[in-house]
């Protein structure tokens, strides 16, 4: 028994010091946490391959929604599960406020140069972008002109919601609430709306339901971005997307690394590499779609801007004033739809 | 008995893998549920006063236990006739029932949650099949009604109920069938009087296993139910992950164990009351 027992804590102890022996000569390794879905995906064929080839360093990911991403590095109070970042603009000023980044030094990227400026800076940089606005099935609808069309009739009883739970979700909410006179300030105009639609909406859903429930035709109209539209269809599902008459909303998504990483140059590569010409490129096209931050590579059909550098005509927020009151606009959205 | 010889022993591994995994994070999470911030600096009632002080908060409690106790009742309903077929069936039906009723079980809760989203949808088989038929003349709202996700979680639940009933209804003794005919007594009345009774401990470990399945189903709640019906998990995560209001959630999320157990508690009370009476 003892000596059985001997063995087996010797051969554990050996297989212990060998293992990250061999894997530190051979490569280095970080932990990146992505989006579920069509990023870890996209990430993992196109990235995670270039960085080994490259760098020689081998990316394990973990897919996590943004405010999952949060949840846990502050769950993990300083010793963070993962080593980069990839948040939108409301979960990243979270991570600003709670400290949860490295202060991040942009000159590290070689790829810097090919970003618009201010796109990379002391806590991050931009990786994509995203465009929000309309998407309907013209074989059962016709193309809204803009948010204020989603309240008439003819779309109610065919349009999903979604809350403020998501980044689209909150600035649609928003684009809304100001075409029915409202603003960032007041969103009673809106609330007042969603309520005389609430019983005939076709879907009120979590943001992660609103695409199957498009694909089954349960709901006709919702808002989302132009990667979704593309996607679904890619996979055969009638959809356009409309571009508001107030205009399509944009926001960047973006790269950060955690405090307390232990993996920082690997760290510094995986986000240089990932804003690179050919990563962007590749990431722009089937069946991926993102939306290239990189001001070389031209966006896919369906996005309505063909660099980046136009960015600057698309509705943009402030979500350092959206934050703060976020948490009352989801509480009162809860209470409106359950009437 | 058990105890002298050392036998105890063998529960140590599941006693401290619970003590370390379960019972530490449940302090964890009550410890949370009376601080003020997340980071468990501050302490106080704010959590609590939020959580059971708002109307709507109780409203969701008392939705999270109506659609348990629905669920329960629906799944009753079906599994018994179900289980007394079983009952009085050959080895043959036996193990097809038995089949059925395991099958479900190998599929994930969330397959077949999506997979009701094609069968309730406003386009699903249902509504494409009572239009074709001519039933009914416009689509008839399914998905994102309670009726809807009572529907899918009788389904997504129904194993729970079914298999303790028939473990229960394996172990009666077809003689007393016999006994009870023989002395006069209907089949309605001898199911009323005999088969009931001696079933009674099966159906309430099932109400209990489907009650705090069903009022728990955070996917199926979420993906089937939608956003116009309120139901406590949802509320939990959407403090916990989007607001980031740690004391709120884990009040929210003590008020549903304890309204689950609540629940149980009374059911277990009604099992050995039954069993003694």
């Amino acid at each position: 028994m003892t000596e059985f027992r001997r063995r087996h804590l010797l051969g554990a102890a050996l297989a212990g010091t060998a293992l990250p022996w061999n894997a530190a000569r051979a490569q280095a390794a970080m932990t990146a946490a992505v989006y579920p879905g069509g990023w870890d995906e996209a990430l993992r064929a196109v990235l995670a391959p270039r960085l080994r080839s490259a760098h020689n360093i081998n990316v394990a990911f973990e897919p996590l929604f943004a405010v999952d991403q949060i949840a846990k590095a502050r769950a993990a109070r300083g010793n963070p599960p993962f080593d980069v970042f990839v948040l939108d603009p409301g979960p990243r000023v979270s991570g600003i406020e709670f400290g949860l980044f490295e202060t991040f030094d942009p000159a590290k990227l070689t790829n810097r140069a090919l970003l618009p400026d201010g796109y990379a800076d002391a806590h991050g940089a931009a990786v994509a972008a995203q465009v929000v606005g309309i998407a309907y099935n013209p074989t059962k609808v016709a193309k809204p002109k803009g948010w204020a069309d989603l309240f008439k009739p003819e779309y109610v009883p065919k349009l999903g919601l979604t809350g403020f739970g998501t980044t689209f979700g909150t600035i649609s909410l928003i684009e809304m609430a100001k075409a029915l006179g409202g603003s960032e300030a007041n969103m009673d105009p809106l609330f007042a709306e969603l309520r005389r639609i609430r019983p005939n909406v076709a879907a009120v859903g979590q943001p992660a339901a609103m695409p199957g429930m498009f694909q089954q035709g349960q709901i006709d109209v919702m808002y989302t971005n132009t990667y979704t539209v593309t996607l679904l269809r890619s996979r055969g599902v009638n959809i356009d997307f409309a571009v508001p008459e107030t205009g399509a909303a944009a926001f960047v998504t973006t790269m950060h690394i955690a405090k307390g990483s232990r993996n920082l140059d690997s760290a510094y590569k995986y986000i240089d590499e990932m804003i690179a010409t050919p990563i962007q490129a590749a990431l722009a096209q089937d069946p991926f779609f993102f939306v290239p931050v990189n001001k070389d590579v031209t966006p896919g059909a369906d996005v309505p801007m063909r660099s980046i550098s136009e960015i600057g005509r698309f509705v943009t927020h402030d979500w350092a004033r959206i934050n703060p009151v976020r948490a009352q606009w989801i509480a009162r959205f809860n209470r409106e739809m359950a009437g | 008995m058990a105890t002298g010889n050392g036998l105890w022993r063998l529960a140590l591994p599941l006693a401290l893998a619970q003590a370390l995994f379960f019972v530490a994070p449940l302090l964890l999470l009550l410890a949370t549920s009376f601080a003020t911030d997340e980071n468990l600096r501050d302490w106080g009632l704010r959590g609590w006063r939020d959580a059971l002080g708002d109307a709507f908060h109780i409203q969701s409690v008392l939705n999270t236990m109506r659609l348990g106790a629905l669920t329960v009742l629906a799944t009753a309903l079906l599994a018994v006739p179900l289980a007394l077929v079983h009952m009085a069936a050959g080895p043959t039906l036996r193990r097809i029932i038995l089949m059925a009723a395991v099958l479900p079980l190998l599929t994930s809760v969330v397959v077949r949650t999506f997979a009701w989203i094609v069968i309730l949808g406003r386009e699903g088989v249902i509504n494409a099949t009572l239009l074709g038929a001519g039933v009914i003349t416009a689509p008839v709202a399914l998905l994102q009604t309670e009726h809807g996700l009572i529907l899918a979680l009788t389904q997504i639940e129904m194993p729970l109920m079914l298999l303790p009933l028939l473990a229960a209804l394996a172990r009666i003794d077809p003689a007393l069938l016999d006994a009870s005919a023989s002395l006069g007594g209907s089949l309605a009345r001898t199911l009323w009087k005999v088969v009931l009774p001696m079933a009674m401990p099966g159906l309430i470990a099932g109400a209990t296993l489907v009650f705090a399945s069903a009022s728990t189903a955070f996917i199926s709640q979420g993906v089937i139910g939608g956003g116009r019906l309120n139901y406590l998990p949802a509320l939990v995560w959407q403090q916990a992950m989007v607001v980031f209001d740690w004391p709120l959630a884990a009040a929210l999320a003590l008020t549903l164990m304890a309204s689950v157990l609540m629940v149980a508690g009374a059911l277990s009370l009604l099992g050995s009351r039954v069993r003694h009476a």
